[in-house]
C-alpha cells in the first residue's frame, strides 16, 4: 500500500463527526504546546546547572543575559508550562462536559487523567529549578503538605510517619538544598518527559480506536450515516491549522511582550532560606487544590480532601453512568457541569487572596460544591435510567 | 446554531476569558502594595544618557556594601586585594559592551561561588556590622520594581522599616537628591533590560512573529473554504 495509501487512509478516509464544536481543537492544542516545551527545553538544559550556587545565575545570567536568544526560549518554556496546563484543563472541561469519558472511551479518560497527573508533578520540579524566592518557597510549602497527615484524628503516630516520610522523600532530607535541586531536575528533564510523552502516545492511540466523542452525544454510524460525517483531511485538519496558528500567535504574543506573570517578579529575587516571602502560594493551576486544603480547619481533612477531589475526576467515568451522552441532552447535568466549574474558578481566584475568615467559609462552600457535583453525578445517572427505560431503552 | 446554543457558547467564552483575566493579566480580588515613580524623575529612569551617570553614583555611593555581579561591579574594599585583578581576569568572564561601534570590555563576571569565597571575609566584615550581607543588586530592579527602588533608596526606613541600610541621599541638604537617586534606578535597570538596540530588535522580531502565525490562520481559513466549496462539502 505504500506510504500515500497509509496516508490516505489515515487522514482522508478516516471520517469524523461533522459537528464537532470549537472546544474539539484543545487536544491538539495541548499537543503542539507539548512539542513547545519538548524543543525549548532542550535548550535551557543545554545552559541550566542543577547546582543551588549556581542555578540561579545560570538562568538569569547564562540563559537570559549571555547566550543568543536564551531569553526567548525562557520566555517560551515558563509562558508554555502555563498555557500547557491552561489547554489541558480546558480539555478536560471539555471531555466532562460532552461526556467523552463515558464507554466506549473510559480508558481514554484515564490515560488523560495519568498525564494530568505527571503533567502537574511536572510543573512543579520545574518551578523549582530556577531557584529564586518563589520557587523554593513554593516548594517549601508543597513539601509540607504531606505532613498534615500528623493531624490525623486517630492513629496520629502511623499518618504521621507516613506524611513525615513522604515530605522527606520530596525534600531529599530536612532542608530543600542540592539534594533536592538535583533530584527535581532528573524528574523534570528526563523521566517525566518521556513518561508524559509515552502517556500522550497511549493517550491518542485510544483516541483513535474508540472514535471521537459526538457533541449530540450518540455514537454515529459512519457506514449507514455518511452524510453525518466529513473526512478528516481536510476538513478538520485545516480548521483545526488555523485555529492552531491563531493559538500560535496568542501565545507568542504573551512571550514577546507579556511575560510579567509568567516570570513573576519576586522569582528574580534568589533563594533565601533565611528570609520568608510575605505572600506565599502555589502557581494558579494549584491553587484551586491549595485552597480547599487551606480552608478546611483540620489540616488532616483538607488533604483528604483535595486528593478525594483529584481520586473522583480519575472515577467519574464510574460515577456518571447513566447511558445518555452529553450536557446537550441532560438539563441537570447540565446544570451541575455549571456548577462544578463556577466553583474550580471561585477555588483558584480565592487562592490568589489572603486567607481570612470570610474566605476560608468561602472556600469551604465552594469545596462543598464541588463535592456534590460528583456525588450528583449517580443520583442524576439513576434518575436518567427512568427516563431512558420509559422511553424504550432509547438514549 | 440554535439560540440556546449560542447563548450557552458566550456563556462559556465570557466565562473563560475573564477567569484568566484575572489569573494572569489583573487580578483586583489580590491586594499589592504599588510604589509610584514620582513623575519629576520618571524621565530620568527611562533615559538611556542617565545610565553611565548612574553607575558611576553606584561605585561612589553603594559599592561599600553592594555588588552588582552581572555587571563586573564587586565590593570596593577588594580593589586592595593585590591577587583581585588576576583573579577577575583567570576565573571570571568578560563582560562586553559596544562604545563607538567597539566592542570593549567592561568588567568580568565572576561566579557566585568563587567570589563568595574570595570576598568572603570582606563579606563577613559587612554583616557584621549590618547583621546581614547586603545583597547582591543584579536583579533587584527586575524583582522590585522602579517605584520600590526609588522610594526606598530615598528612604530606606520608610519603606522597610527596621532595615539596616542607612539613608544615603538627604534631600533636606542635598538639591540633586531625587535626580541622583533616579540616575541609580536607571542604572539597575540597565543591568537588568536589554540594551535600546536589543529592545527594538526583540519588538520588530514580536510583531513579525505574531503577525505571520496571524496571517498563516487567515490563509488556511480561506484555503479551506475554498476547497470545501470544490469539494461541495460546505
Ligand atoms: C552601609 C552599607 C550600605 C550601603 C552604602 C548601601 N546599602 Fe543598600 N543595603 C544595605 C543592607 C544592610 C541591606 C539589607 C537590608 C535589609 O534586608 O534589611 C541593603 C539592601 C538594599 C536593597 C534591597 C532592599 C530590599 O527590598 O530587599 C537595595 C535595592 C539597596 N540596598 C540599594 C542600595 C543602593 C542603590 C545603594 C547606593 C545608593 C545602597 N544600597 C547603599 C546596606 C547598604
Ligand atoms: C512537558 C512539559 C513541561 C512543563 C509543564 C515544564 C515546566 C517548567 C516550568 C514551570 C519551569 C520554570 C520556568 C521558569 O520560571 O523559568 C521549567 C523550567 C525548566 N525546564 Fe521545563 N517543563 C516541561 C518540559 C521540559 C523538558 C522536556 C525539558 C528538557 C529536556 C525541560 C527543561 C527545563 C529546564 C532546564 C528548566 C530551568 C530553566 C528555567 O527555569 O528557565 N522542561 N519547566
Amino acid at each position: 500500500m505504500g506510504l500515500r495509501g497509509t496516508y490516505r487512509e489515515r487522514t482522508v478516509e478516516y471520517k469524523v463527526p461533522k459537528n464537532l464544536t470549537f472546544p474539539y481543537v484543545f487536544g491538539v492544542l495541548a499537543l503542539i504546546t507539548f512539542a513547545l516545551q519538548i524543543i525549548s527545553g532542550t535548550i535551557l538544559v543545554m545552559y541550566y546547572k542543577p547546582v543551588i550556587t549556581h542555578a540561579f545565575d545560570s538562568v538569569n545570567y547564562t540563559i537570559m543575559k549571555e547566550i543568543d536568544f536564551g531569553w526567548l526560549f525562557r520566555h517560551i518554556h515558563a509562558a508554555g508550562a502555563n498555557f500547557f496546563l491552561a489547554i489541558v484543563y480546558l480539555h478536560m472541561f471539555t471531555g466532562i462536559y460532552y461526556n467523552a469519558y463515558k464507554k466506549p472511551r473510559e480508558l481514554v479518560w484515564i490515560v488523560g487523567w495519568l498525564i494530568y497527573f505527571t503533567l502537574l508533578v511536572t510543573a512543579l520540579t520545574g518551578y523549582l529549578l530556577p531557584w529564586g524566592q518563589l520557587s523554593y518557597w513554593g516548594t517549601v510549602v508543597i513539601t509540607e503538605i504531606p505532613t498534615s497527615l500528623a493531624d490525623a484524628p486517630i492513629l496520629k503516630d502511623f499518618f504521621g510517619a507516613i506524611g513525615e516520610t513522604i515530605s522527606m522523600w520530596m525534600k531529599g532530607g530536612y532542608r530543600l538544598e542540592d539534594l533536592a535541586l538535583g533530584r527535581f531536575f532528573g524528574l523534570h528533564v528526563i523521566l517525566l518527559p518521556l513518561l508524559l510523552l509515552g502517556l500522550v502516545s497511549i493517550h491518542l492511540f485510544l483516541v483513535r480506536a474508540a472514535g471521537i466523542s459526538n457533541p449530540e452525544g450518540y455514537e454515529i454510524d459512519k457506514e449507514k450515516e455518511p452524510e453525518k460525517v466529513v473526512p478528516f483531511h481536510p476538513y478538520v485538519t485545516l480548521k483545526e491549522g488555523a485555529i492552531a496558528m491563531w493559538y500560535l500567535a496568542l501565545f507568542f504574543f504573551f512571550v514577546f511582550f507579556y511575560m510579567h506573570h509568567f516570570l513573576p517578579p519576586d522569582n528574580f529575587e534568589p533563594a533565601d532560606p533565611l528570609k520568608t516571602p510575605p505572600h506565599i502560594a502555589p502557581e494558579w493551576y494549584l491553587l484551586g487544590f491549595y485552597e480547599v486544603f487551606r480552608s478546611i480547619p483540620s489540616k488532616f481533612w483538607g488533604f483528604v480532601a483535595f486528593n478525594l477531589i483529584l481520586l473522583l475526576l480519575l472515577l467519574l467515568p464510574f460515577l456518571d453512568f447513566s447511558p445518555i451522552k452529553s450536557a446537550r441532552r441532560r438539563p441537570l447535568f447540565f446544570v451541575m457541569f455549571v456548577v462544578f466549574v463556577i466553583s474550580c474558578m471561585a477555588l483558584t481566584i480565592l487562592g490568589t487572596m489572603s486567607p481570612t475568615p470570610t474566605n476560608a467559609k468561602l472556600g469551604m462552600f465552594f469545596t462543598a460544591l464541588v463535592f456534590l457535583f460528583f456525588l450528583s453525578l449517580p443520583v442524576i445517572s439513576v434518575i436518567e435510567w427512568g427516563w431512558y427505560k420509559t422511553k424504550g431503552g432509547q438514549a | 446554531m440554535s439560540t440556546g446554543g449560542m447563548v450557552k457558547a458566550i456563556f462559556f467564552t465570557l466565562l473563560t476569558l475573564g477567569f484568566f483575566f484575572v489569573i494572569w493579566i489583573k487580578n483586583p480580588f489580590a491586594h499589592k502594595e504599588v510604589y509610584e515613580v514620582p513623575e519629576e524623575v520618571a524621565g530620568i529612569i527611562w533615559d538611556p544618557k542617565a545610565v553611565s551617570e548612574g553607575r558611576e553614583l553606584f561605585i561612589q555611593t553603594c559599592s561599600s556594601c553592594h555588588s552588582v555581579r552581572y555587571d563586573g561591579l564587586y565590593l570596593l574594599s577588594l580593589e586592595a586585594k593585590p591577587e583581585w585583578k588576576k583573579i577577575l581576569r583567570t576565573m571570571g568572564k568578560p563582560i562586553f559592551e559596544e562604545r563607538e561601534g567597539k566592542l570593549r570590555i567592561k568588567g568580568y563576571y565572576l561566579p557566585r561561588d568563587v567570589y563568595e569565597t574570595v570576598a568572603f571575609q570582606d563579606l563577613e566584615n559587612l554583616k557584621a556590622s549590618f547583621g546581614k550581607v547586603p545583597p547582591d543588586l543584579s536583579t533587584i530592579y527586575l524583582a522590585r520594581g522602579p517605584g520600590y527602588l526609588y522610594q526606598f533608596i530615598m528612604d530606606p526606613q520608610k519603606v522597610l522599616p527596621g532595615t539596616f541600610m542607612p539613608k544615603l541621599f538627604l534631600p533636606e541638604y542635598d538639591k540633586e537628591a531625587p535626580e541622583k537617586v533616579a540616575k541609580i534606578v536607571a542604572y539597575l535597570r540597565s543591568v537588568s533590560e536589554p540594551p535600546p538596540s536589543e529592545k527594538v530588535k526583540r519588538t520588530v522580531m514580536g510583531a513579525v512573529t505574531v503577525g505571520y502565525f496571524l496571517l498563516m490562520g487567515f490563509v488556511l481559513w480561506f484555503y479551506r473554504r475554498r476547497l470545501l466549496e470544490r469539494m461541495g462539502l460546505h
